[in-house]
């Protein structure tokens, strides 16, 4: 796949010359699609996700928390995967309009949903200055979406629950952001890294 | 794609087929925002009331297909409304009788009130969502979104190629169960299955990216990123309807919201 490599020939020919840094920012048109790709597949599955969510409601707001980091996944995987700004909240963003148009329960109230989640892993890849992408970094790109997304919710969705119900809620969410959108999120991509579909984007490290 | 619901579409032109998605968007916006702003049920309830004389008038939508595709919010109601009255900080107030009591559990009329407050709120953003999205294609869409609203035309276009890779997906996911089921690496218990399911997802996985790397050398070969500046094919124009509908809209906002009781 040497033809996918970083220095595309379209990107050197027609563009002005950019300052010094700001190549490594631009969005190329394999980063992009990728991440378009990837949020649509991403979006399917929150769609699927969300008939667990009605199979579980017998938990209760605060039991069946636990399996939210998987709406977050592509807030982590894919900024990991191409490593721009904006990719977190784009990812999300996308997959949020995928599963509202494919009719989740919560219809547009998912993009809400999707900016502040995205937004929240977004501002943690910013704080690391685009720079920090490990299992670290990931692991808190997950705990912001995770907060990100208790902000909706006990703001949104729970907000006629009691404030010690909602705290236990905004807490199991945020711990399954952290494992399972920020951790499962690095051996996600590390997983996608070792098969070399990811040869056309930066190497581990 | 058997996965995924057949998506719900106009079978005549009406007017909202005829208003641009960036204008339907708007106003559903300032539908949920104002469905979520309050707990008292009557503001929903009106929203509720706006939204099927819309979409029986307006929308274009068979009607007969609209139950179906609202089905899925039946659960989420009785869930969350359910724990809403269940949960509901009223219930603690020893002061305020109990509607219905089961040992210690009490239930409470204001809790029932935000029970049913958050039930309405549901139906009326699912309805809302399928009359800012059903009345026309992505295609559109990304176009209005493209020449409205300024968003990056390569990100709107790139997404909207992005769609059109779902049902390959699909197919990808079906080969790979069948490839792994002629290998043997499918049944046994729960566990392995979940891990089965995770492997299978991973190589879809890869073929979804391998198909939008291709996908991304290809719209490259066609110029994609030329940075020339984009003429547009379909142009879309803000028009009357618009205007009317964003007036109405946002003004049954306002009313829902702001209407003495």
């Amino acid at each position: 796949m040497s033809t996918l490599s970083s220095t595309h020939p379209a990107d050197e020919r027609s563009r002005p010359a950019a300052p010094i840094g700001a190549a490594e920012n631009r969005w190329r048109t394999v980063d992009i699609v990728v991440v378009a790709v990837l949020a649509v597949a991403f979006g399917v599955v929150f769609f699927l996700w969300n008939n667990v969510w009605s199979w579980l409601s017998g938990l209760g707001p605060q039991g069946e928390s636990i399996i939210t980091g998987v709406w977050l996944m592509p807030a982590v995987v894919c900024p990991l995967i191409v490593r721009k700004p904006g990719a977190a909240l784009f990812a999300e963003l996308v997959a949020a309009v995928v599963s509202m148009a494919l009719g989740s329960q919560w219809g547009m109230d998912t993009i809400l949903s999707g900016v502040l989640q995205g937004g929240g892993a977004e501002l943690v890849f910013a704080f690391g200055l685009y720079r920090s992408w490990g299992p670290l970094a990931a692991a808190i790109a997950g705990l912001g979406a995770g907060v990100g997304e208790a902000i909706h919710d006990t703001t949104v969705s729970y907000v006629a629950i009691d404030i010690p119900g909602r705290v236990i809620i905004a807490g199991v969410e945020i711990v399954s952001a952290v494992l399972i959108a920020g951790i499962g999120g690095w051996l996600l991509v590390r997983a996608l890294r070792r098969t070399g579909a990811l040869e056309a984007f930066p190497a581990e490290g | 794609m058997s996965l995924l619901p057949a998506p719900l579409e106009p079978t005549r032109p009406a007017f909202l087929t005829r208003v641009t998605p960036a204008a339907r968007l708007v106003v559903g916006f300032a539908w949920l925002i104002v469905d979520v702003l309050t707990l008292d049920p009557l503001v929903p309830a009106r929203l509720l009331v706006a939204g099927i004389v819309t979409l029986v008038l307006w929308s274009g939508l068979p009607l007969r297909r609209v139950p179906a595709r609202l089905a899925p919010l039946g659960v989420a109601i009785v869930g969350l409304a359910g724990f809403s009255i269940l949960l509901s900080p009223a219930n603690g107030d020893p002061g305020l009788a109990a509607v219905a009591a089961l040992g210690p559990v009490r239930i409470t009329a204001p809790a029932l009130a935000a029970g049913l407050a958050i039930g309405l709120r549901i139906v009326v953003i699912g309805l809302t969502s399928l009359l800012v999205i059903a009345p026309s294609d992505p295609t559109r869409l990304a176009d209005s979104l493209v020449q409205q609203w300024r968003v990056p035309d390569r990100f709107a276009y790139s997404t909207l190629a992005a769609l059109r890779v779902a049902p390959f997906m699909a197919g990808d996911w079906a080969t790979i169960g069948a490839a792994r089921r002629l290998r043997g690496l499918t049944g046994g218990g729960p566990l392995r299955r979940l891990r089965e399911a995770g492997d299978r997802l991973l190589v879809m996985l890869v073929a979804a990216i391998r198909r939008a790397e291709r996908m991304a050398l290809a719209m490259d070969a066609r110029g994609f990123d030329s940075g020339i500046p984009r003429s547009h094919y379909r142009p879309v124009r803000t028009g009357w309807r618009d205007w009317v509908s964003l007036a109405v809209g946002l003004g049954v906002a306002v009313a829902a919201l702001a209407l003495p009781r």
